[in-house]
């Protein structure tokens, strides 16, 4: 059960300690359903802490968004570790980028927060327009109960929740220093439904789909910013000399931006589902990324984010893989 | 000018068919599962009943991408776009009306911007009032904005019960309504209802800001550390500047494909890295700090230094969408308790 005192005073105690910088977690957000991530580095600052249904955000991606400025001379560079909250999506971020050594252990120490689901916040805001007055929610058996101006209303998980949540099969923290509460019982199973919806379609029928979703696009990049696994600091997207990708925005560029993507994700694609959370245009990438994972664990019996231990998929090489796919 | 005029709303496709007989017409459509202001065609469904629209409607006048003209690799030679069609922007609610107001300053500022007015000045606006405001609106914190302003706009119609009614606001929209046919004279009484309407509308507004001593006092918090706190979840993408309608930035560049060259122009958004890279390496605004920074100064500060208006008109649309909660009302709410 989540226990928000706990959860503040193990934050308190993390900020405390002169080893660590600062510690990312959720707060109630401005207005509504919406929860921000917040950055504590006092403890009193951790006081507006919270876990909910409403916290989606996957923090994982600030370990490697920060942009570190040169550090002047005679000083030294703070290596303070970054304390995170972390869900079990988010954790599997985590341990890919320690995989990658795109982070190191001592780095990081994560808080594991046990989750039972969070919700589609566009979901929510249909169903209940017009809310400005911060609302919270809490998880009631298979409900999440939501706690409006004018009363509690309970929603059944399979209205509220996005499709990654109904299909998670990691809601415990895969890595943690700590554990806030008890872990959670798994209940998403691997049958890749909605990935063989799309491949029992003919190409000219996918295409067609594609074609739909990738003309909408505003190439705003928030899908390659909020990932935590795209954190290369010279994308090649962005890339001029040379460019791979025109600027344009038309069906053709923005095509090559989202298979670039898609295939640079693929064997690293953790299933966080942010990409999909922030499009403004509402492009189903995971989709397109479950698409790749699924090839992975078939082909390459390979699931990215779950061993901090392995090797990255791109950087192994088995000699009695079968390789059958290769011409 | 002429008296307001009303259209059966059965009628509304018939209506359309006769603006888009001469002229390129833009309307709200739907695009998979959102609307967007796309051209309309004989298939098209334009649809009327919507709060606003994620992308804001200044493509019709600012598409996100332009070609400026077009060459051959070793030629000489360029080639210049055909000259743009008078067009009609229909449905656009008043605040992004009031916005392409605001950016036509911009693009007037020293020598007239010939691709922006091309359009522009060919663009005629029928706005559609505002009567069930979003979550986060507030035009009406502005001096000429609310959810009925005709600021920008050459005509304004309601939506009334089975009819709109149209209110020409400038000659060029007195013109257009005068081509139209189906158009009926409005009675007292229904003229009566629609202004009823529209004092409603903007007593639904749930947001506000007084934005007296931003613009004087926004510069002085250059250092504050306000900034810090309030760009620590920015992911730096192009969302809030992309959906604005008031952004304006574009990018120029070449595009070779063979020997088929482009120059084009594109939207750009300050809050990318890349926006104020030096080709040397050094870049005058390297973290999102600045970045944040210099997006609430260029609206509410800069602009209004050098066009003498706030470039914001209140649509909401960077609070709505932002995936991190940054929330513009909320910033300029600690910038006035620091001044």
């Amino acid at each position: 059960m989540v226990d928000l005192e706990k959860l503040r005073q193990t934050a308190k105690d993390i900020v405390s300690r002169d080893d660590v910088k600062h510690i990312i977690g959720w707060k109630q957000g401005t207005y509504g359903f919406r929860v921000e991530p917040h950055f504590a580095a006092e403890p009193d600052e951790a006081d507006a802490l919270t876990f909910s249904p409403l916290c989606t955000n996957n923090l994982a991606t600030y370990l490697t968004l920060a942009e570190k400025l040169p550090v002047p001379r005679g000083e030294e560079p703070d290596t303070r570790k970054v304390a995170l909250m972390v869900k079990g999506c988010d954790s599997r971020a985590v341990v890919q980028l320690l995989v990658e050594q795109g982070l190191t252990r001592e780095g990081v120490y994560v808080v594991g927060c046990p989750c039972s689901g969070v919700v589609d916040v566009k979901k929510v805001e249909k169903m209940f327009p017009d809310i400005l007055e911060p609302a919270q929610a809490y998880w009631k058996n298979d409900q999440i109960v939501f706690q409006l101006p004018d009363g509690e209303k309970e929603v059944s998980r399979e209205e509220v929740l996005p499709q990654k949540c109904l299909l998670c099969r990691y809601p415990n923290p895969v890595i943690y220093d700590e554990l806030l509460w008890d872990e959670v019982k798994a209940w998403g199973s691997e049958d890749y439904e909605d990935v063989k919806e799309l491949e029992a379609k003919s190409p000219e029928e996918r295409w067609d789909f594609w074609k739909d979703k990738f003309s909408s696009c505003l190439r705003c990049y928030s899908c390659r910013n909020v990932c935590p696994m795209c954190y290369c600091e010279d994308c090649v997207l962005d890339r001029l000399n040379p460019t791979w990708t025109f600027r344009s925005v038309n069906l053709s560029e923005n095509t090559s931006y989202h298979l670039a993507r898609a295939f640079h994700l693929a064997g690293r694609c953790i299933e966080c589902g942010e990409c999909e959370r922030v499009c403004p245009v509402d492009i189903p990438l995971m989709k397109l990324n479950r698409k790749l994972y699924k090839e992975v664990v078939e082909r390459f019996d390979y699931e990215p984010g779950i061993d901090p231990e392995a090797t990255p998929l791109q950087a192994s090489y088995r000699p009695d893989d079968e390789e059958d796919f290769i011409l | 000018m002429m008296e307001g005029m009303k259209l059966q709303k059965e009628k509304l496709n018939d209506f359309l068919d006769g603006l888009r007989k001469e002229k390129y017409l833009f309307a709200p459509q739907k695009e998979g599962e959102s609307l967007q202001f796309s051209p309309v065609s004989e298939e098209s469904q334009v649809e009327l009943d919507f709060q606003n629209t994620i992308i804001p409607p200044k493509n019709a006048v600012f598409p996100q991408t332009e070609t400026l003209f077009t060459y051959q690799i070793g030629k000489l030679d360029i080639e210049l776009p055909e000259e743009d069609r008078e067009r009609v922007v229909l449905g656009i609610r008043p605040c992004d009306a009031r916005a392409m107001e605001i950016i036509d300053r911009l693009f007037s500022w020293d020598e007239d911007d010939p691709y922006y007015f091309d359009k522009r000045n060919k663009a005629a606006l029928i706005g559609l009032a505002c009567l069930e405001p979003c979550i986060n609106c507030f035009c009406t914190s502005f001096e000429d904005g609310g959810p009925a302003s005709t600021a920008g706009l050459d005509v304004l119609m309601t939506a009334a019960e089975d009819i709109f009614i149209l209110q020409p606001v400038t000659e060029k929209g007195e013109q257009l309504l005068s081509e139209q046919d189906l158009l009926e004279t409005a009675s007292d009484d229904e003229m009566k209802t629609v202004e009823k309407s529209h004092a409603e509308a903007a007593e639904k507004l749930q947001r506000k800001i007084d934005t007296e001593g931003i613009p004087q006092g926004l510069p002085g918090l250059w250092e504050s550390p306000l900034w810090e706190k309030v760009s620590g979840s920015c992911l730096g993408c192009g969302i809030c500047t992309y959906l604005c309608p008031t952004c304006h930035c574009f990018d120029i560049q070449d595009e070779v494909e063979g020997f088929d060259g482009r120059r084009c122009r594109m939207w750009d958004s300050c809050m990318f890295g890349e926006y104020t890279l030096h080709a040397s390496g050094h870049n005058p605004r390297p973290t999102r700090r600045e970045r944040t920074r210099n997006r609430i100064n260029h609206k509410y500060a800069y602009f209004v230094d050098k066009f003498d208006v706030i470039a914001c008109v209140g649509c909401g649309r960077c609070i709505n969408y932002c995936p991190v909660n940054i929330d513009i009302l909320n910033i300029l709410a600690q910038v006035k308790e620091e001044l």
